[in-house]
């Protein structure tokens, strides 16, 4: 009994990844700045709305996931051939443009976190880029995936700071459960924003290309649902006590005006310790890393998709040597740019969020299209009920995403 | 991207014949390549009747795959109005690079139905996988090309440049001019775009049984599903059975599951005994068993045997080919034995049984070459003996009788003493090879 469990549990194991890599991913810097800005400005009351993102997060990436494994292409490429060349090309450029501003928010959270340890940026920046790199140029889809995880598990940090700012737990299971916002510019873009960070167009690419490199087959499809659900719920949890940490000190102290994650961080020492200001921090600088390792990757896989060329972590930069040139490429520029003195780093991200906004509604209509076209799914292809949830979230995201643009139009 | 941005054409047909290999690629011919017309720059274009009215626009191109080379258009799918009718291929008049003339002021319109052995050239390869046989990879087709040969309009070559890809987001004549940049022959090439089961005799075909099978198990294993499967229905059973062989075992199993139980099952018949048994025994229960029911009922049986025996145990690495023969046979009928099964089989000699179908001996065949061909079989019994394992004997006693006995196999008996497998060296190899991780084992970098 206890062997079959053992079995069970290594099979779980080895389908494990792209659910809890690409979910915790998106607990990037950008990510928890977004809930730190949520929790320091609006305390517990809105902790529904990140309830609501874990739950699109969990239906989409579960189907990108599902994509992948059946079809056995990447979301670009299947675009491409279900949609023709000027919906895989716009896609795939707006992907491209998306993530490497995504990809410079993800330097400027390195640079931001090494300052509170009172590291230069020009030692970090480049420090990171250069292990990023090193990690994908040298490793082996196997290895690349264990550094990964060793990332992820850098999150635990913020749980640990969650709990040593005490906070108030029944007003928490409140906000989790009794939705109510104040209506408010600031709470409806923060809500937005919310939605945005978490459900990112990156994250949807990303599934579906690591689930087709990893070579997972459908008989894995029970095991990769453990993984996507882990994952996201995982995700949820991240921000959850990140909100509840800013909650219980930031916004209890009325310091609700919070710009970065790491000034969230700063602003916590007085209120809740050294030691938390540190464990804030490192979760800081592991989420970057991770986001920056993940970033480059997902646009090489776009790319090489786009074109048919090969993209996978087990080739060999002599045979997929597109899909090592677009990651060597972003993360060259995306780390010198947070090194050039004078760039507006604010507009850049504002720009970024604006776009991965836009992008991820024509990206969850042809998520949509690709998962009820039956030549493509087969007998995986999604039934009515499927189709009603999908076009529920399709439509709320709509609304989230109009708004956001309203807002940013007109402030 | 391989291909470089402006070559003349001249240059172009070099390099398609360099990677065709012969010189009588229609590629080649000039009057082909004046009139190439571009059918993703078709699509769209007006369909007009004989006067020059317009009847409608073009929504895609249906070709008929058969015994040629280049397969002719056979008709035309065409929105008229909200309706998307068929036209046969024999009506088309002109078909130039923005326009598609009929040969009659009345269109008979009937709804397009997919037929068996059609394919439809923007739906099913325009923009999909296609296997390029001669440089042993999967691309993506940018655009195909049209042009008249033999009478007929036929598909010539497959444009698989990005540069071609990226013309056809412009709009107007700039996204419909054919730009060939790397154009691969059409015979060099397999659309897997025919999913109906029909086995096409064409150029491609004949290129990709000319392969390695550990080459084709990488291209099958670099293709999505659908096409996947299509590769394999096109190729001859028992090549893809050789190329199956190759495959990684979880690789493989996905594989199955997108095949039909037939096919499945006669890949598997193909496929030696032990490889078969060794991919089956993870597939799920029902699917083994609907596979097992399509094969023949002995070879099914057999498999079934060594599917139930545990991977630890000599019945598990197995395999169930041998040549057998009793006492009094001769050596010519044994010499005989060994060259009939010779495409099956791997035999270095015969297992010799008494009446009772007891193992006595293994004559290797040079013993056999050796001897008068009218000589009985069993004039040759005699030391050394050949090593035996129980059928249940875990792996590291088949280790160890492998070792003391450095020979090339081992015969496996049952327990009343009847052979019934052959251990040969490599499958100990495949045995004893570390447990490789799912999804963790195809590592080749640095520190794996």
């Amino acid at each position: 009994m206890t062997t079959q469990r053992k079995i069970r549990l290594a099979a779980l194991l080895s389908v494990m990844g792209p659910g809890v890599i690409a979910g915790l991913s998106d607990d990037d810097p950008a990510g928890i700045t977004t809930y730190s800005q949520l929790g320091a400005k609006f305390g517990y009351q809105m902790l529904w709305v990140l309830v609501i993102s874990t739950i699109a997060l969990i239906i989409f990436q579960d189907l990108g996931a599902r994509i992948g494994v059946v079809t056995r292409q990447g979301l670009i490429g299947l675009v491409r051939q279900k949609y023709g060349a000027r919906s895989g090309t716009l896609s795939a450029s707006a992907l491209i443009i998306a993530n490497f501003g995504t990809l410079t928010a993800e330097f400027a959270g390195i640079a931001a976190a090494g300052q509170l340890f009172g590291y230069s940026r020009f030692i970090t920046v480049p420090v990171a880029a250069l292990v990023v790199s090193f990690l994908v140029l040298r490793g082996s889809f196997a290895n690349v995936e264990k550094v990964f995880f060793a990332l992820s598990a850098v999150f635990i940090s913020y749980v640990i700071a969650g709990f040593m700012a005490h906070p108030d737990w029944s007003k928490a299971a409140h906000g989790v459960f009794v939705p109510s916002m104040p209506l408010t510019h600031d709470a409806i873009y923060i809500a937005t924003a919310t939605l945005g960070t978490t459900l990112a167009p990156w994250g949807l690419a990303f599934i579906q290309s690591y689930a087709v490199d990893k070579r997972l087959t459908r008989d894995d499809l029970k095991l990769l649902r453990i993984d996507v659900w882990t994952g996201s719920l995982l995700t949820g949890i991240i921000g959850f006590f990140v909100i509840i940490t800013c909650a219980a000190t930031l916004n209890k102290e009325s310091a609700t005006n919070i710009t970065d994650a790491a000034q969230a961080a700063r602003a916590l020492e007085p209120l809740a310790g050294t030691l938390a200001k540190a464990l804030f921090a490192i979760g800081l600088v592991g989420a970057a890393l991770l986001a920056a390792s993940i970033l480059p990757l997902s646009t090489a896989y776009s790319v090489g998709d786009l074109t048919g060329q090969p993209a996978a972590l087990d080739d060999g930069p002599k045979e997929a040597p597109l899909f090592y040139a677009t990651f060597g490429l972003m993360t060259f520029f995306a780390s010198g740019l947070i090194l050039l003195p004078g760039i507006p780093l604010i507009k850049v991200l504002v720009f970024t969020q604006i776009l991965n906004a836009i992008l991820l509604l024509p990206l969850l209509f042809f998520m949509y299209g690709i998962s009820k076209d039956k030549r493509l799914m087969g007998e995986f292809a999604s039934n009515s009920r499927m189709r009603a949830v999908y076009g529920f979230i399709i439509a709320l995201v709509s609304i989230c995403v109009l708004t956001l643009l309203w807002f940013t139009v007109r402030p | 991207m391989k291909s470089p941005s402006t070559k003349p054409m001249s240059k172009v047909v070099k390099s398609v014949e360099r990677a065709v290999g012969r010189r009588d690629s229609v590629l080649a011919r000039k009057s082909i390549r004046d009139s190439l017309v571009s059918v993703a720059g078709l699509i769209g274009c007006s369909v007009t009747n004989e006067d020059g009215r317009e009847i409608g626009r073009l929504v895609d191109v249906v070709v008929k795959h058969g015994h040629d080379a280049y397969p002719p258009v056979s008709g035309l799918v065409v929105k008229v109005g909200l309706r998307k009718s068929f036209i046969d291929g024999a009506r088309i008049a002109k078909l130039s690079h923005n326009q598609v003339q009929l040969s009659s002021t009345t269109i008979n319109l009937t709804d397009y139905k997919r037929r068996e052995g059609e394919s439809l050239l923007d739906g099913d390869v325009l923009d999909h996988q296609i296997v390029d046989v001669d440089g042993l990879r999967v691309v993506r087709s940018s655009d195909l090309y049209l042009a008249p040969l033999d009478k007929e309009i036929r598909v010539v070559g497959v444009d698989i440049s990005f540069v071609t890809f990226l013309r056809r987001i412009f709009p107007g004549a700039l996204g419909r001019r054919a730009t060939p940049q790397h154009v691969l022959d059409w015979s060099t090439v397999a659309s897997l775009a025919d999913t109906s089961g029909v086995v096409k005799t064409s150029g491609s075909k004949t290129a990709l049984s000319q392969l390695r099978p550990a080459d084709l198990a990488d291209l099958i294993e670099d293709l999505a599903g659908r096409e996947q499967s299509a590769l394999i229905e096109m190729l001859d059973p028992e090549l893809a059975a050789d190329a199956l062989e190759e495959m990684e075992d979880e690789e493989l199993q996905g594989l199955l599951r997108g095949l039909t139980q037939e096919r499945a099952a006669e890949l598997l018949s193909r496929m030696e005994p032990d490889e078969s048994a060794e991919v089956m025994r993870d597939l799920d229960g029902e699917h083994r068993e609907d596979i097992l029911k399509a094969m023949d009922s002995k070879l099914a049986k057999q498999l079934r045997q060594l599917i139930a025996f545990d991977e630890t145990l000599a019945g598990g690495i197995m395999t169930t080919h041998m040549v057998i023969a009793q006492e009094k046979d001769t050596v010519a009928q044994a010499l005989k034995m060994l060259v009939d099964s010779r495409d099956r089989d791997i035999s270095d000699g015969v297992v010799i049984v008494d009446g009772k179908g007891k193992l006595i001996d293994h004559i290797a065949i040079i013993e056999l070459v050796a001897a008068k061909s009218v000589a009985e079989l069993g004039t040759l019994v005699g030391p050394p003996y050949p090593t035996s394992v129980q059928i249940d004997s875990p792996l590291d006693e088949v280790v160890e009788e492998f070792s003391n006995n450095r020979g090339a196999s081992i015969i496996v008996i049952d327990e009343k003493g009847k052979p019934v497998g052959r251990i040969l060296a490599d499958d100990l190899v495949d045995a004893l090879k570390p447990e490789e991780q799912h999804g963790l084992s195809k590592g080749t970098g640095a520190l794996s």
